[in-house]
């Protein structure tokens, strides 16, 4: 599903993000990208969503080479994925299930096919109740489980996930997480990026360990210690 | 599905409009400036033009003869006159009938003993032309015949009418490019100002994997619309003026000349509404080039 092949990462202004990385990840894979903050982390998910393009290296996600992709191709692959934010980036003046709907509005649905995929994925992460809801009167774990329905209701087969527990509560956290557990034994393939180690050694899935844009551990399910 | 997203662009375009409505108002009132000034810069140049050829079909050359010819020699010059091609008509003026003119009009009747008893005032032809276009051409000719002292045609109020319309080409020009370029700037900046309030939304719309082209049309939409709006105020207040203005004249002023053809103030129009679109869309595409790039 996703190939990374000798990918360096170096921006504009000299700084090296990433070194010479491989990784390899199956359809249908939990994976973790660990690692303190400015190792690499965030700039491997924003090449994976083709945010940032990779100065070296392949990077292939379903057979389509990002480094060969055009821009006006971009739209095509973002909709084989999800992505969920620390930030939420929720619009505030939409209700819950209007902030669900644009993302398939602006793809050109119809009416009733919006409204009942996004009844069923409010279903999924808990939110039928609060569908009428505005973002600012739900708890930081429901904005959370907001935007995870937004990335999920166009039913990508990738679901890429930046520090999503950054902004919660341990409990809260937990939460989010077993939603994403369940996504994930539906069939689609998680990459989150996280410093959240109890999270990490709750799960028991696949871990890859970055530091200073290197890959230093890469185990299989629950073999991660720190 | 083509219908959903249709009707998601014009309703948000109109959506932007109306968030900022002073801005929206200017942007309008500006292309309908520049279009009412281009738009009456095109018709006042027809005109003096049409005016300048309706007076030069009238046109006359004056003949002057040199002094002291006999009659004989003045049937020559005549006859060599109507041999020239487009000439449609000649009149002789005998210097006392010039003279007689002249103390018609001065209201005197005594100018001969006032100029001491001689008539300086020479013999004159007075030559219609069949065809506006052939006066200058004619007028050398006639210029050169033996015994023609001088000519004399509307040579001059037509240099300095259409030096005038050159000139007024210019200043309409600049005027028109003006406001134009106003008008670019503040949809520009309308569109740069509702581009930046959704940034949000725009960046939620990328990320779930809208295009490009959709995330840009409402923006294009609205451009356009604004150049539209003002284009057709314009529209409506030349045509309304234009009308008025013909019915006037041609209910008073019935000896001035004026365009009345229908199909040619029908592509002014049009051509308005096109150029105010335009801006627009220009505008549009300007304020849009810088971000959605990659």
């Amino acid at each position: 599903m996703i190939k990374l092949r000798h990918v360096s990462k170096i921006y504009p202004n000299g700084a090296r993000a990433l070194f010479n990385v491989n990784i390899e990840i199956e359809k249908g894979e939990f994976v973790f990208l660990v690692g303190p903050s400015g190792a690499g982390k965030s700039t491997l998910i924003k090449l994976l969503y083709r945010e940032e393009i990779a100065t070296r290296g392949q990077v292939i996600i379903d057979q389509i080479n990002l480094m060969r992709l055009k821009p006006r191709q971009i739209p095509l692959l973002r909709r084989k994925m999800g992505i969920i934010f620390q930030d939420f980036k929720l619009l505030p003046k939409k209700t819950v299930f209007e902030n669900v709907a644009f993302a398939q509005q602006v793809l050109g649905k119809g009416k009733k096919e919006i409204t009942e995929n996004t009844l069923k994925t409010l279903e999924l992460v808990g939110l039928a109740r609060k569908k009428d809801c505005y973002p600012l009167e739900l708890s930081g774990g429901e904005q959370q489980r907001v935007c995870i329905a937004r990335a999920l209701v166009n039913k990508p087969s990738l679901l890429i996930a930046d520090e999503p527990t950054g902004n919660l509560d341990v409990d809260t956290a937990q939460e989010i997480m077993e939603i994403i557990d369940k996504i994930n034994k539906m069939g689609t393939t998680v990459v989150m990026a996280t410093h959240a180690l109890h999270i990490v050694e709750n799960m028991k899935k696949r871990v890859i360990r970055i530091e200073e844009g290197k890959i230093v551990a890469d185990s299989k399910e629950g073999a991660f210690i720190n | 599905m083509k219908l959903n997203i249709v009707k998601y662009v014009f309703i948000q375009a109109f959506s932007s409009l109306s968030r900022n409505i002073w801005l929206t108002t200017a942007s309008i009132l500006t292309v309908m400036l520049a279009l009412t000034l281009l738009g009456s810069s095109i018709l006042f140049l027809a005109n003096t033009a049409y005016v300048a050829e309706t007076f030069e079909s009238q046109i006359e050359i004056a003949a002057f003869l040199e002094e002291g010819l006999s009659d004989e020699e003045i049937t020559q010059v005549r006859n060599q006159i109507a041999r020239l091609p487009g000439v449609a008509e000649i009149k002789l003026t005998t210097p006392e009938e010039a003279l007689a003119e002249l103390q018609r009009s001065m209201g005197t009747t005594t100018l001969l003993e006032d100029l001491g008893g001689v008539n300086p005032l020479p013999a004159k032809f007075t030559v219609m032309a069949t065809d506006a276009h052939l006066v200058k051409n004619l007028a050398v000719q006639i210029g050169n015949i033996d015994g023609v002292a001088k000519i004399r045609y509307g040579q001059g109020f037509f240099e300095k009418l259409i030096g005038f319309t050159d000139w007024l080409r210019w200043i309409g020009l600049i005027v028109v490019a003006l406001f134009s370029f106003a008008s670019l700037l503040l949809i520009a900046m309308n569109i740069k100002t509702n581009v930046n309030f959704k940034e949000n939304e725009i960046q939620i719309m990328r990320l779930v994997g809208a295009s490009n082209a959709f995330i840009r049309w409402p923006f294009i939409i609205e451009g356009l619309l604004l150049g539209l709006f003002g284009a057709l105020i314009a529209i409506a207040i030349i045509s309304f003026s234009y009308n008025s203005l013909l019915d006037y004249i041609i209910n008073s002023l019935s000896f001035l000349p004026i365009v009345t053809d229908s199909d040619f103030i029908q592509q002014v129009l049009l051509m308005m509404l096109g150029y105010g679109m335009g801006i627009g869309i220009l505008a549009s595409v300007i304020s849009l080039s810088r971000f959605l790039r990659n």
